[in-house]
C-alpha cells in the first residue's frame, strides 16, 4: 500500500464525525472543534438526536450525507461501532478513525468487537486507524482529526505512537519548542492500519522529512523489517521501542496483549533495517530535532565550540564514546583562529573562546572552523557566565545556514532559556546538556552510513530436501521435538560440514566404529532425552585405544541410567577427535516477531559468562555473517593473537549462511544450535561437532 | 463362577484400570461380572458411609448394582489399624468371605482388586497373597515396567506367593516404545523359563496420563475466564512459569501439550504461553490478568483458569492429576479397553479364572 492508498486519509475532501456532541467536553464535541479550527473541507456531523452543533447542521447518520465521505471519525460507544462501521461501508467511506476505547484493551468481549470490526473494514475495503486512539492530524491540510487539546504546528517530521498519551505528551513538548509535524497518527491498538502502512505513506509523504515512532511492538515483523530497509533509504527512521526489560515487556503484555519480543531480536531487526533506535522518549525528541532541520555530515570529524573548558571535556568524552571522533584542524584554520582569539584561549579541538566570548568572538570561531575541511559538524557550547550574552550568541547562531550539521547545547536554566527558545524558533535544536547534542550527532552521522548501505541479498544455495524431510519425518514418528546427534543430516544436507560420526548400541560396535574412525574419539550419549549431556556424564573425550572406548561406553550408560532414569537411551556416537581449533557456537531461536534470530559467539564461558554474544536475522548475507562475526569483543582471538595463525573465519562465515538458509527455508525447526563448530586454523574449515535443535511437533494434539 | 485377583507391585501400577478394562471386555463377552476390592485403602466419603475411591470408581463405570459394603468389606481405617496393633482380631476374614459370597450370586466372573502393592496389608494377614487363598482365586500381577529392575520386583513380588499355582500371569505395563523390543525377545522369554507367564505388554500410552482440562477446572475449583470451546482439550503435562519471558517461550514450546501454571500478574509469561500454543493456563492467587491478555486468549482459544490457591500448592494437586489415571471420560475407558484387547491374552486370562458357562 503506497501513498495513493493513505493520501485520502490526511488529505480528505469531507470528514463525518460520528457521534458528534453538543456537550461541551465531551470527545465528539472535541473531535468536531479540532476539525473546525482549520480543516478547509466540508465537515459532517452525525448525531441521530440532534439537528445542528456548532452551527454545522447535523445527519441523523452516515447515509443521510448526501455526498460520499472520505473519512469518517467514529466516537460512539464500542458496542455500536461495527453496526456504525457498517453503515460506513454502505455509504461508501474510504478510511474511519475508530477514537472509542472498549476494544481489545477492555477484555474477551472487546477483542470480540476489534475481530469484528476488521472483518466489516475488509469487507467494505475501508482502512480503519485504532481503535482505541487519538486521531490522527495533518497540519499542512489544517485537518485535526483527534480529540487533543492543541494542534500541531506544520513541520517536516511524520509521528506515529501507539500510546495516545505520548501523543499527548508529544504535540505539548512540540508546541513549547516551535517543533512541526507533517503527520501526526495515533495508532491504537492497530485492529487494522499499522505502523508498516504508515510507514510507507511516510516514506512517499513529500512534506516528511523525518519519520520517528512510539512502538511497543510491530505487527508483522518480517514484512517490517522489509519496508524499513526501503524506507529508510530514503528517510531516517527513529523508533522507540519500549519493553525493553522483563518489567517493561510484562507492562507492554498487559497493556496490548501481545508479546513485547525480544530485544536481541528488536535491535537485530532495527540495525539490519537501518532503523535508528532512540533508548528513550527524550533521545527521539532530541534526534527528531536534528534530523528536521540538519543537513547531513558527510563524515564523523567534528569539531567542537566552547565558553567553557568543563563543557568541552564532557563533550570530547561523549563523541569518543558515542563514535565520533574529534576532527584535526588545518594549520589555516589554526591561525585564523589564533588571529582573533585571546592567548589563553584553546585553539585546538575543543576550541575554548573563553568565559569572556563576545557573540561576536562565537561568530567568527564558528565561520572558521566550520569551514574547515576536515569538520563535519560542529556542536557549540555555551555556559552561562558573567559577561555570556547567550541571546546575542543564540542569534548569530541563527543567523549562520552552514551546509554541515550545527548542534548548540546552551547548558543551564533561567540565564539559557531566551536563547534556547531562539534557537528553537530558528530551526536550530538547544540542547540543554552536551551529551544530548552529542548523540544526537552521532544519530546524524549513522544514518548517514544508513543511506549509503548496500544490502547485499542473501545467497541461496542447491540443498537435498529429502534428507531434510526424513529428518524431521522420523523424529514425528517418534513423537519426538527435539533433534540430537542423530540428526547430523540436517546439517549434511545443508553443506555443512560434520565432525565423522557413527552410532553404536553396544560396547563392541562403539570400539568397531572407533577403530574405523581412527583413534582418538569422543563418546558421546544418545538419547531424546537429553539435551545437555555433559551434565548426565554423557560426554567423553580424548579415547584412545578399544579398552578405553568399551569402558567409557560402560561407565557412560551406568552413569546417565543413573542420573536420568526416565531417559530414553539409544547408545552412542563416536566421533573423531578433533584438537587444534577454536570452538564457537552458532544459534538460532525463532523471534514470535521477527522469525529466525541468529546468535554467534565463542564456545563455552565467552557466551555463558560474558553473553559475548551477536544476533542478527535470517536471512543472512556473506557481507552480514562477516560483520557479525567481527562485532563480538573476543573476536580478536578468532583473528590471532600474540602471533597465533588466525583461525578460519571465512569458513565460520560460510556456515552461518548456510544455518541461516537451514533456518529460514524450515519454519518447524523452533530452535536450533551448533555448538560446538570447532574453528580449524585459516584455509582448514571448520567442523560442527554437536548440534541440538527443537521442532515444531505436528501432531501436537493427544 | 470364576475370580482373578489383580494384584500389583507398587501403587499406580494400573489395577484399577484393567480390572475395569477387564469387566468391560468379560461383560462384552456375555459374561455377567462382578468386582470387589476387599481391602480399601483410599479413604472417601459416599452418602454418610466410607467407600474406597477406587470401588467407587468402578461401581460408578461398570453400573454395578452391589451393596458398596460387599464390594468392599474392609477399610483400613484408623480404628481398625489399632486393633490390629493390639492383637484384637476383627473377623477380617468372615467379612471379607460373607461379602464375596454376596457379590458371586448370580455371576459368572469376579474381578478383585488387591490394595496398593502385593504385601501391603500383610499386618492384618490381608496382603493380596492372603486375600488370594482366602478366596480361593489367583493373582494376576500387573507391573509397571519403567527399566530393567522392574524384573527384579516380579521376582521379588512372587516371592509373597506361597504356592507357586497361585501365580496366573503378568502383565507388564506402560513399556516404553523403546523398550518394547527387548521386553518382547529377551524379557518374556527369561520370565518364561522362570515359569512365569507373561499375558500382556502393554505399551505407555499419552491418552491415559492425560487430563482434561475440564478436570482440571473441577479439581481446582478454578473459574474459567476465557477459551470455555476448548475446556474437553487433554494435556500431559504442566509447566510453571516462574523464569525470564524468553527462556519460557523455549520451555512452552518444548511441551505444547501443557498446562501453564503462573501468576495472575505475569502478563509476559502467560502471552508467551498463548503463543507457544500451550493447551490451557491456571492462574494462581486468585489475581486476575489483564484484560487485553484475555481478548487474545479468547482469540487464541485459549482457556484461562484462575484459581484461589498459589503456586506452590496448585503444582501438588497438579502433581495428583497428571499422570494417576482416573476414568473420569468415555474417551478414557475405550482407550484402556483398547489397549487390553489389543495387548492382552484375554482368553488366557479367562481359563485361568475357571469361568463355567452357564
Amino acid at each position: 500500500m503506497g501513498m495513493l492508498m493513505l493520501n485520502k486519509l490526511f488529505n480528505p475532501a469531507s470528514v463525518a464525525v460520528i457521534g458528534a456532541s453538543r456537550t461541551k467536553g465531551k470527545v465528539g464535541r472535541v473531535v468536531l472543534e479540532n476539525l473546525m479550527l482549520d480543516f478547509g473541507g466540508k465537515i459532517y456531523p452525525v448525531n441521530p438526536s440532534v439537528s445542528e452543533i456548532c452551527n454545522l447542521r447535523s445527519y441523523p447518520s452516515i447515509d443521510a450525507i448526501p455526498e460520499r465521505v472520505d473519512l469518517a471519525v467514529i466516537v460512539v460507544p464500542a458496542k455500536i461501532v461495527p453496526s456504525v462501521m457498517e453503515s460506513c461501508g454502505k455509504a461508501g467511506v474510504s478510511f474511519v478513525v475508530v477514537i472509542s476505547a472498549g476494544f481489545k484493551e477492555a477484555g474477551i468481549e472487546g477483542s470480540r468487537l476489534e475481530r469484528q470490526c476488521v472483518e466489516i473494514a475488509s469487507r467494505y475495503g475501508m482502512k480503519m486507524v485504532g481503535p482505541n486512539c487519538l486521531g490522527i492530524i495533518n497540519p499542512l491540510a489544517g485537518l485535526n482529526a483527534t480529540f487533543a487539546a492543541s494542534m500541531a504546528k506544520p513541520g517536516n517530521i511524520a509521528l506515529m505512537s501507539q500510546s495516545g498519551a505520548i501523543c499527548t505528551s508529544a504535540l505539548d513538548w512540540a508546541e513549547e519548542r516551535g517543533v512541526g509535524f507533517s503527520r501526526f497518527v495515533s495508532l491504537g491498538n492497530k485492529a487494522d492500519l499499522d505502523e508498516n502502512d504508515f510507514l510507507l505513506e511516510f516514506a512517499e509523504n513529500p512534506d516528511t522529512k523525518v519519520i520517528a515512532a512510539y512502538l511497543e511492538g510491530v505487527k508483522n515483523g518480517p514484512e517490517f523489517v522489509k519496508i524499513a530497509r526501503d524506507v529508510s533509504l530514503k528517510k531516517p527512521v527513529i523508533v522507540v521501542k519500549s519493553g525493553r526489560t522483563s518489567a517493561g515487556s510484562r507492562a507492554v503484555s498487559s497493556h496490548t496483549g501481545t508479546l513485547a519480543g525480544s530485544d536481541q531480536a528488536y535491535n537485530a531487526a532495527f540495525s539490519s533495517s537501518g532503523v535508528l533506535r532512540a533508548t528513550s522518549m527524550e533521545e527521539m525528541f532530541d534526534y527528531m530535532r536534528a534530523f528536521s532541520s540538519q543537513p547531513l555530515p558527510t563524515g564523523r570529524n567534528i569539531a567542537i565550540l566552547t565558553n567553557a573548558g568543563g563543557l568541552g571535556i564532557l563533550a570530547a568524552d561523549a563523541c569518543l564514546t558515542e563514535g565520533l571522533s574529534l576532527a584535526s584542524f588545518e594549520e589555516e584554520t589554526i591561525e585564523k583562529l589564533r588571529e582573533k582569539l585571546p592567548d589563553a584561549a584553546s585553539l585546538y579541538n575543543p576550541v575554548d573562546v573563553l568565559g569572556d566570548a563576545s557573540a561576536e568572538l562565537y561568530g567568527y570561531a564558528l565561520k572558521v572552523v566550520i569551514s574547515d575541511p576536515n569538520v563535519h559538524g560542529v556542536i557549540v557550547l555555551t555556559s552561562p557566565q558573567a559577561m555570556t550574552d547567550v541571546e546575542s550568541i543564540a542569534k548569530t547562531i541563527a543567523d549562520l545556514s552552514p551546509e554541515k550539521p550545527l548542534l548548540c547545547s546552551f547548558v543551564g536554566g533561567t540565564r539559557v532559556r531566551q536563547g534556547l527558545s531562539i534557537l528553537d524558533n530558528s530551526g536550530y535544536p538547544g540542547y540543554q546538556f552536551p551529551e544530548k547534542a552529542v548523540s544526537s550527532m552521532r544519530a546524524l552521522c549513522d544514518y548517514r552510513d544508513i543511506r549509503n548501505h548496500v544490502y547485499d541479498k542473501p545467497q541461496t544455495l542447491d540443498v537435498d530436501r529429502s534428507a531434510v524431510s526424513n529428518v524431521f519425518n522420523r523424529a514425528s514418528r517418534e513423537n519426538r521435538r527435539l533433534l540430537g546427534l542423530e540428526s547430523f543430516d540436517l546439517l549434511r544436507s545443508y553443506g555443512i560440514p560434520v565432525v565423522p560420526t557413527a552410532s553404536a548400541s553396544n560396547a563392541k560396535e562403539a570400539a568397531k566404529q572407533a577403530e574405523k574412525i581412527g583413534y582418538p574419539v569422543v563418546m558421546k550419549i544418545m538419547s531424546p532425552d537429553i539435551s545437555h549431556k555433559t551434565d548426565v556424564g554423557g560426554v567423553r573425550l580424548n579415547l584412545k585405544d578399544a579398552g578405553e572406548v568399551e569402558r567409557a561406553y560402560y561407565t557412560m550408560i551406568s552413569n546417565t541410567r543413573r542420573y536420568m532414569p526416565s531417559a530414553r537411551i539409544q547408545g552412542v556416537q563416536v566421533q573423531k577427535m578433533i584438537s587444534g581449533g577454536i570452538e564457537v557456537i552458532i544459534g538460532m531461536n525463532r523471534d514470535v516477531q521477527f522469525g529466525p534470530l541468529l546468535m554467534f559467539g565463542l564456545g563455552g564461558t565467552y557466551v555463558e559468562v560474558l553473553k559475548d554474544v551477536a544476533f542478527r536475522l535470517a536471512p543472512l548475507s556473506k557481507k552480514e555473517a562477516h560483520s557479525m562475526i567481527a562485532s563480538i569483543k573476543t573476536y580478536p582471538l578468532l583473528t590471532g593473537v600474540r602471533g597465533e595463525r588466525p583461525y578460519d573465519i571465512e569458513s565460520v562465515a560460510d556456515v552461518l549462511c548456510r544455518v541461516s538458509q537451514l533456518v529460514y527455508e524450515n519454519p518447524e525447526l523452533l530452535e536450533f544450535e551448533i555448538n560446538p563448530l570447532m574453528v580449524l586454523p585459516e584455509g582448514e574449515g571448520c567442523v560442527a561437532m554437536d548440534m541440538r535443535g527443537t521442532i515444531e511437533s505436528k501432531r501436537a494434539d493427544i | 463362577m470364576g475370580s482373578i485377583l489383580i494384584s500389583s507391585s507398587e501403587q499406580y501400577s494400573g489395577k484399577s484400570s484393567l480390572c475395569i478394562g477387564l469387566a468391560v471386555i468379560l461383560k462384552k463377552r456375555g459374561f455377567s461380572v462382578g468386582y470387589m476390592k476387599p481391602v480399601g485403602n483410599l479413604l472417601v466419603e459416599v452418602d454418610g458411609t466410607l467407600s474406597d475411591e477406587d470401588s467407587e470408581q468402578a461401581l460408578q463405570i461398570l453400573g454395578l448394582a452391589d451393596d458398596r459394603h460387599y464390594i468392599t468389606p474392609v477399610i483400613l481405617t484408623e480404628n481398625l489399624i489399632e486393633d490390629a496393633l493390639h492383637d484384637e482380631d476383627g473377623h477380617l476374614e468372615e467379612r471379607i468371605l460373607h461379602a464375596y459370597s454376596q457379590i458371586a450370586e448370580g455371576k459368572d466372573a469376579i474381578l478383585i482388586e488387591g490394595s496398593g502393592g502385593i504385601g501391603g496389608g500383610i499386618m492384618y494377614n490381608l496382603s493380596d497373597p492372603h486375600v488370594a487363598s482366602i478366596l480361593h482365586t489367583r493373582i494376576l500381577l500387573v507391573t509397571r515396567y519403567d527399566s530393567i529392575q522392574a524384573i527384579d520386583r516380579i521376582l521379588c513380588d512372587i516371592k509373597l506367593i506361597p504356592d507357586s499355582q497361585m501365580l496366573a500371569g503378568v502383565i507388564l505395563n506402560e513399556v516404553e516404545e523403546n523398550d518394547l523390543k527387548q521386553v518382547r525377545e529377551q524379557v518374556v522369554p527369561f520370565l518364561k523359563r522362570k515359569e512365569i507367564k507373561v499375558h500382556g505388554i502393554i505399551p505407555k500410552d499419552r491418552t491415559l496420563r492425560s487430563v482434561s482440562i475440564s478436570e482440571i477446572v473441577e479439581n481446582l475449583h478454578g473459574d474459567v475466564l476465557s477459551g470455555t470451546e476448548n475446556l474437553g482439550k487433554l494435556v500431559d503435562h504442566y509447566l510453571v512459569g516462574a523464569m525470564e519471558v524468553n527462556s519460557a517461550i523455549k520451555y512452552f514450546r518444548r511441551t505444547p501439550n501443557s498446562v501453564v501454571i503462573t501468576g495472575g500478574d505475569r502478563s509476559d509469561l502467560q502471552m508467551a504461553a498463548i503463543e507457544a500454543g500451550v493447551k490451557a493456563l491456571v492462574l494462581t492467587g486468585n489475581l486476575r490478568p489483564s484484560e487485553a491478555v484475555l481478548g487474545s486468549a479468547d482469540e487464541a482459544g485459549v482457556p484461562i483458569v484462575l484459581v484461589r490457591e498459589d503456586t506452590m500448592s496448585t503444582i501438588e494437586r497438579m502433581e495428583s492429576l497428571i499422570g494417576h489415571i482416573r476414568i473420569g471420560q468415555n474417551a478414557k475407558l475405550s482407550r484402556i479397553v483398547e489397549l487390553i484387547e489389543d495387548n492382552v491374552d484375554i482368553d488366557a486370562i479367562i481359563s485361568t479364572m475357571d469361568i463355567r458357562e452357564e
